[in-house]
């Protein structure tokens, strides 16, 4: 499993956006371009990189902070 | 166990409930799937999971209650689905076992109110392999509800086998009630509906991939195979390449695919949206899945990348707006009902549609049910690195199996193609072995056919049946023999004044015997015909002759002086000379055929003696014609469907009838004809075909075949037809460009197609559906229809430009054409083809071929618009203007009908400031508005007859308006077509046949009720003695009786008898000379006696009141003088323009040749006009071919006309008058007797006791007309009511 950053959630978000933006911690992903279909894609690319975070997590807190809570509460 | 709250339905749920409730019996709202799980399963553990996600998944435990408020659900854990488990070990095939119970359990329909909604079952079928079963209505569960149960589970076995965690819980079904209630109530749904309503503006009615209305059947079909692993590593590099995610780039090549099938320009499908991005219902399993329609208008010829990138974009945005229901949607654009929708195809991308991962076990899924199906749903499964499947779900109802897997088949290889591709117009839509099966198997047509001539073919058979009955025309009937005898004189005669190869030769002949004879002697000679309709306005015949450098013309006359010295009529020609001439070769033109061209000209098509001796021979052959066939010929020889009717027969040594001049369009003369002679074959045009059946005199008829052509046929006429008719009833298709008809299909009694094909090629004769980029169209695809073979045309004469235009080299056979017929067609799954109507402004009023831009450059010709544009409605040409200062609807009707055939006059004219036109500067086509058909502008219908007559115009014209009394049928855009059906619903409704000519003559509401309370009186064809030119409401006033001119007949006394109130009865005495077989009147005292007494009989007491103008003034002094003999009392005594009998006996009886005059005066034309028209039988011909009444007036009658205009004239000149003892009213015309001054009204003072002199300025041949009698008819009126004030 990879170790992931919180700055390198970030990137991997903000990657993924319509437009390029920088994420706050609490903007509300959807708000600024995630999409489901970018998230489905995003969610895609950890499961093959092995982080502890999928698509249902996206889905239901699309916040980098929420994100990155439940991240380091599953990485090792 | 009941608990949790109660929740009235979500938006989601309400459309799914409404429609399960209508249709409690259908199954299609149970979604499934099943897992097949290879390996060792721990049963306990797998239990636990699943007992534990049924009590996490409150949604497969709801309970639904209807109540006055709507529906309600609340979570019942009772309701739980527990697992059954079902051991097949010892069965046979546990599999199939399995797999039946699962199918079976899937197809019981689910009550909402009773049943519970969900179930499970674990199928035990060996030790290491087990199938898990979920069936879930779709009320409480989606697609994306189902991957979240699965995975569930999934994820709690693992973790009981204690290889993973056990992760969250599913979300609180509550939570996602209150979300949804929020939204409802929220401004985020209404800026939602803002955003769809701008996006959705202006889309055109929906149309799907296949014709028929989108209800869900109870089952569906279901196709499905695995993309190649090639096409998905094409597709995800496309994708990348676009910068955009995978599942859009799929999904905007699938709309590509299927809008290719609409032959509509955007086509809207349906994208499934989870809904669920976001929102608490991430993690919760439920109905929450909405569906997005969006608009695929891809332009064929840009860039593929840029075409799914812009896709993306628009999905994208759709999706942030997603939460809006298109149920709301369909509600909001009034798509509610009918076979309005929404959306075509669903195409849905489910890339998070991994095969599920059960520790330790191999897990396949398969998906049994995804709910209602309502049109085709495109379904991807998979994350198209590891795999990807199509499933196509198609609805019973409009897609067969086979098209569903040939759907499946076609898509695969054109996404192979797209994905690889750089335009999309480089992508072919069919197979190449569809394509191969277009070009070659639909039209192995080859077939050997004689390298001869027309010509050649019809000797043959004068040589094999010289005896037998060859061509039939009213009572006359000649055998071969003698048509070869008569035809071949005159191709004798044709070849030495020129004719040969390549000439041609013009024929203006009304339908006879001579007609024929110059048909067949034309060909003979080695010319080519080219038939003129004489119906036609002189300047679109000169139009036609100055295209074709024509040595002759043969014709009876030359009335608008067009033909000069060409001119050859039949009784200069010979009939007995000539020895055998030598036929014309294959390749000569056999003759030239007008049709509408859309620049302005007709153009004039082209046939050469190979293609329509194939035609011929293949229809002799296909229908087996031969020497004992009866052929009716009725068509115009100026449509080419004559060319099969004249000379089928002529081939087959068949007997050919031809059809008097206007029989084609009385269903009661066809029905004559075909009894009479026995017809075994004939034509008919689906609209004129409605007509003859609709007729009492089809009922139960018997022909051996009948050919419809033309328009289309259509499935209810072709059962009508089948009700009615014993006969084999055969659609033939084809443009003049190719000899007739190219295709076939026998639409016989059991055949249930609809719409009914056009069907297979003939001989030697290809059909090519093609798209625009001119390649095969797979079935079910609609193209243009392309045609190749021996039949087409050389061309249009003398226009290289248009020839090169419509006949495009074969990219599939070099060296050989196809004509480009301009109809869009498409082929059935058994290669069968249909029509489907025009790609361009081409259009067909009664089976007539015409081009709108023929007649939009007529009027731009007129100088009196500034910009115009026609078009056809409800089977009606409708023209749109914009007035230049000069313009006026009479004036351009005026230009208009001097220079088109009256099919092309448009029915209205309707004046706009400005046409509208669209975004891009086009004609804007759905803007023009619908004319208001039939306004009132005058006095209503003032007889039960009237307002029967008035009812029965609104009805057949669909008026919006109901017609005044004096509308006119034809002003209000009738033709002859509508004009048999009204005289069938005429005659339906009051019990006799008021007959066709009838409707001509008085096209007006009042004037055709006059005419129908007359026959009432017993005239029957409205040459009887008495007729009631009009019938008051009620008998309160005497009436009044006019008495005939010279010709015997009161019919010019209409428009009089019209401007008179309608409280007064008008009758119409008439000739008894009309009948040939009654004996001539002895004298005017006679004539006077018999009238008086008819009078006496209608009218036995009471005053009543004579008028007549001209010798109808004489004769009135005389019934006045007989009734007062006979005591009885007279009112009114008016005379028009009559002078007494001694100023005549002086002058020479008027010659035959006036008396013919006369009668022409009568029929409405001014004799002056026609000063060639100098024999009987000139004029009745003349009469005959034109639509006046008395051109369809039995010949006998016709014959009584003319002996009455000599009897009367020679009647006068021996009469001598007895004096009348009251007021002789006369009307004097002023303007005229500029050369006869001495006729005034004083002449009348020696026979009357006092004189009224009154003047009008008017000539005399003008007194019973419009003008005239809106003068007359108050002063006759007034004297009238002066008289019955007066007690006698």
């Amino acid at each position: 499993m990879t170790r992931l950053t919180m700055n390198q959630l970030r990137a991997q978000i903000e990657e993924m956006l319509e437009e390029p933006v920088a994420i706050g911690e609490d903007d509300n992903l959807i708000d600024i371009g995630l999409d489901s279909m970018r998230a489905m894609n995003l969610a895609m690319r950890w499961e093959e990189a092995g982080v502890p975070l999928d698509f249902t997590d996206l889905a239901e807190a699309p916040t980098l902070r929420e994100l990155w809570t439940m991240l380091e509460a599953r990485q090792p | 166990m009941t608990g949790g709250e109660t929740a009235p339905l979500t938006e989601a749920q309400s459309g799914l409930w409404y429609a399960q409730r209508l249709d409690p019996a259908n199954p299609i709202f149970n979604t499934g799937q099943y897992i097949d799980l290879k390996g060792p399963l721990d049963l306990n553990a797998f239990q636990a999971a699943v007992d534990q996600v049924g009590e996490e998944a409150q949604a497969l435990a709801l309970r639904f209650t209807e109540g006055p408020g709507g529906a309600s659900q609340q979570v019942d854990q009772s309701r739980r689905p527990s697992l059954a488990i079902i051991d097949l070990c010892a069965e046979r095939d546990p599999q199939a076992t399995a797999l039946d119970a699962i199918q079976k359990d899937i197809a019981r329909a689910v009550d909402p109110l009773a049943d519970p909604l969900a179930g499970q079952a674990l199928y035990r079928l060996a030790d290491d392999h087990h199938i898990w079963a979920q069936r879930v209505h779709h009320l409480v569960n989606d697609g994306y509800g189902m991957v979240l149960l699965t995975n569930r589970v999934a994820e709690l076995y693992g973790a009981a086998c204690g290889a993973r965690a056990a992760g969250r819980p599913f979300s609180s079904i509550e939570q996602l009630w209150a979300e949804d209630a929020a939204y409802v109530a929220s401004a985020a749904r209404t800026q939602d509906a803002a955003w769809w309503h701008h996006y959705l503006a202006g889309i055109d009615d929906v149309v799907g991939m296949a014709p028929g209305r989108a209800l869900s059947a109870r089952s569906f079909h279901r196709h499905e195979r695995a993309m190649e692993t090639e096409t998905r590593a094409a597709l995800l590099a496309l994708a990348k390449e676009a910068g955009i995610n995978w599942p859009d780039a799929l999904t905007a090549l699938v709309g590509a695919y299927c809008r290719r099938f609409t032959g509509t320009s955007e086509l809207l499908i349906g994208v499934p949206h989870m809904g669920r991005f976001g929102s608490v219902s991430a993690r919760v399993p439920a109905m929450v899945m909405n569906v997005l329609p969006i608009r695929v208008a891809p332009d064929e010829d840009g860039s593929i990348a840029d075409y799914i990138a812009a896709l993306s974009d628009t999905l994208t945005q759709a999706r942030k707006h997603g939460r809006y229901r298109s149920e709301q949607l369909r509600r909001d654009l009034g798509l509610i009902g009918g076979a309005k929708r929404l959306y075509g195809p669903l195409v849905n991308v489910q890339p998070y549609d991994r095969p599920p991962r059960f520790h330790g076990l191999d897990a396949t899924l398969h998906v049994t049910g995804t709910g209602p199906v309502e049109d085709i749903n495109f379904t991807f499964r998979g994350d198209a690195v590891q795999g990807l499947t199509l499933e196509i779900d198609a609805n019973p109802n409009l897609y067969t199996q086979e098209e569903v897997a040939a759907h499946g088949e076609r898509l695969a290889i054109f996404l192979a193609n797209a994905v690889r591709a750089d335009t999309l117009s480089a992508v072919q839509t069919a197979t190449p072995q569809e394509a191969r099966r277009e070009l070659e198997a639909y039209n192995a047509t080859a077939h050997p056919v004689p390298d001869t001539s027309l010509a050649a073919l019809i000797e043959h058979a004068m040589r094999a049946f010289p005896d037998r009955p060859a061509v039939s025309f009213g009572s006359e009937t000649w055998d071969y023999a003698e048509l070869d005898r008569r035809s071949r004189a005159l191709a004798q005669e044709l070849r030495e004044r020129g004719v040969g190869a390549e000439a041609i030769v013009a024929v203006a002949l009304p339908r006879s015997l001579e007609l024929v004879v110059a048909l067949v002697a034309i060909l003979r000679a080695g010319g080519a015909y080219l038939p003129i309709d004489l119906d036609h306005p002189p300047a679109r015949i000169a139009t036609i002759l100055a295209q074709a450098a024509l040595m002759l013309i043969l014709a009876q006359d030359d009335p608008a002086e067009l033909y000069g010295d060409r001119l050859f009529s039949p009784s200069h020609w010979s009939q007995e000379r000539g020895e055998s001439l030598s036929p014309p070769s294959a390749t000569d033109p056999a003759y030239v055929i007008f049709t509408s061209g859309s620049t302005g000209n007709p153009k004039g098509v082209v046939i050469t003696h190979r293609a329509i001796v194939n035609r011929l021979l293949w229809m002799q052959s296909q229908y087996g014609i031969d020497s004992d066939d009866v052929i009716l010929q009725k068509t115009p020889a100026t449509f080419d469907v004559s060319v099969w009717e004249f000379f089928l027969p002529l081939i087959s040594g068949a007997r050919l009838v031809v059809a008097p001049p206007g029989a084609h369009r009385d269903p009661r003369a066809i029905a004559g004809l075909i009894r009479d002679y026995g017809v075994t074959a004939l034509h008919f045009v689906p609209s004129m075909l409605a007509l003859f059946l609709d007729a009492p005199d089809s009922a139960g008829m018997q022909v051996t075949r009948v050919f419809c052509s033309g328009e289309e046929l259509s499935p209810d006429l072709r059962d009508h037809f089948h009700r009615r008719i014993r006969a084999q009833l055969h659609n033939l298709y084809g443009p003049t460009e190719a000899a007739v008809d190219v295709s076939y299909w026998p639409a016989d009694a059991g055949d249930a197609s609809r719409p009914v094909p056009i069907g297979h090629p003939v001989w030697n004769t290809r059909l090519l559906v093609l798209d625009d980029r001119l390649r095969p169209a797979p079935p079910g695809v609609v193209g243009r229809l392309f045609l190749g073979g021996v039949q087409l045309a050389r061309g249009y004469l003398g226009r290289e430009d248009l020839t090169a235009q419509r006949f495009v080299p074969d990219p599939f056979a070099p060296g050989e054409r196809l004509y480009d017929t301009g109809d869009l067609a498409k082929r059935r799954s058994d290669g069968a083809i249909l029509f489907l109507g025009r790609a361009d402004d081409q259009v067909k009023i009664r089976g007539l071929r015409i081009e709108l831009g023929e007649i939009e450059a007529a009027i731009v010709a007129s100088g009196l618009t500034r910009a115009q544009a026609v078009i056809a409605r409800e089977g009606r040409l409708i023209a749109y203007v914009t007035p230049s200062p000069d313009y006026g609807a009479d004036k351009l009707r005026h230009f208009l009908t001097a220079r088109l055939p009256d099919y092309m006059v448009p029915a209205a004219l309707v004046e706009l400031e400005a046409l509208p036109v669209t975004a891009n500067g086009k004609l804007d086509r759905k803007a023009l508005p619908r004319p208001v058909l039939g306004e009132r502008d005058g006095e209503g219908p003032a007889t039960p007859t009237e307002q029967l007559i008035a009812d029965l115009y609104a009805e057949i014209l669909k008026l919006d308006v109901p017609p005044s009394r004096r509308a006119d049928f034809f002003a209000l855009g009738g033709d002859s077509l509508s004009a048999v059906h009204l005289t069938l619903r005429l005659s339906e409704r009051i019990g006799r046949d008021p007959g066709l000519a009838a409707l001509f003559e008085w096209p007006d509401v009042a004037g055709l009720a006059a005419h129908v309370d007359a026959m009432e009186d017993g005239g029957d064809a409205g040459t009887g003695p008495l007729i009631t030119l009009r019938r008051a409401s009620e008998e309160v006033m005497p009436p009044l009786f006019l008495i005939h001119p010279a010709g015997g007949l009161c019919w010019g006394y209409r428009t009089l008898a019209m401007a008179l109130s309608p409280a007064r009865t008008v009758f119409g005495l008439q000739s008894p000379a009309l009948d040939p077989d009654a004996p001539p009147p002895a004298s005017i005292d006679a004539l006077a006696a018999a009238y008086a007494r008819r009078i006496s009989q209608a009218r036995p007491h009471g005053p009543c009141h004579l008028a007549g103008w001209s010798v109808g003034g004489i004769l009135a002094q005389a019934v006045a003088a007989e009734l007062r003999a006979m005591g009885r009392e007279v009112g009114l005594l008016a005379l028009l323009d009559a002078y007494p009998a001694e100023c005549w006996r002086d002058a020479p009886e008027p010659t035959q040749a006036q008396a013919l005059r006369a009668l022409l005066a009568i029929a409405g034309h001014d004799p002056d006009a026609y000063p060639h028209l100098a024999t009987r039988a000139a004029v009745t011909a003349f009469l005959r071919a034109g639509d006046s009444p008395l051109g369809s007036l039995p010949a006998r009658t016709l014959d009584g006309v003319v002996r009455t205009v000599l009897d009367t004239n020679r009647l006068v000149r021996g009469h001598h008058h007895r004096a009348f003892d009251g007021t002789l009213t006369h009307i004097r015309a002023a303007n005229d007797h500029k050369d006869r001054p001495d006729l005034t009204a004083d002449l009348w003072r020696a026979h009357a006791a006092l004189v009224d002199g009154v003047a009008v300025p008017f000539l005399h041949s003008e007194m019973t007309g419009a003008a005239a009698s809106a003068l007359i008819a108050p002063i006759l009126s007034q004297r009238m009511a002066a008289c019955e004030a007066v007690p006698a």
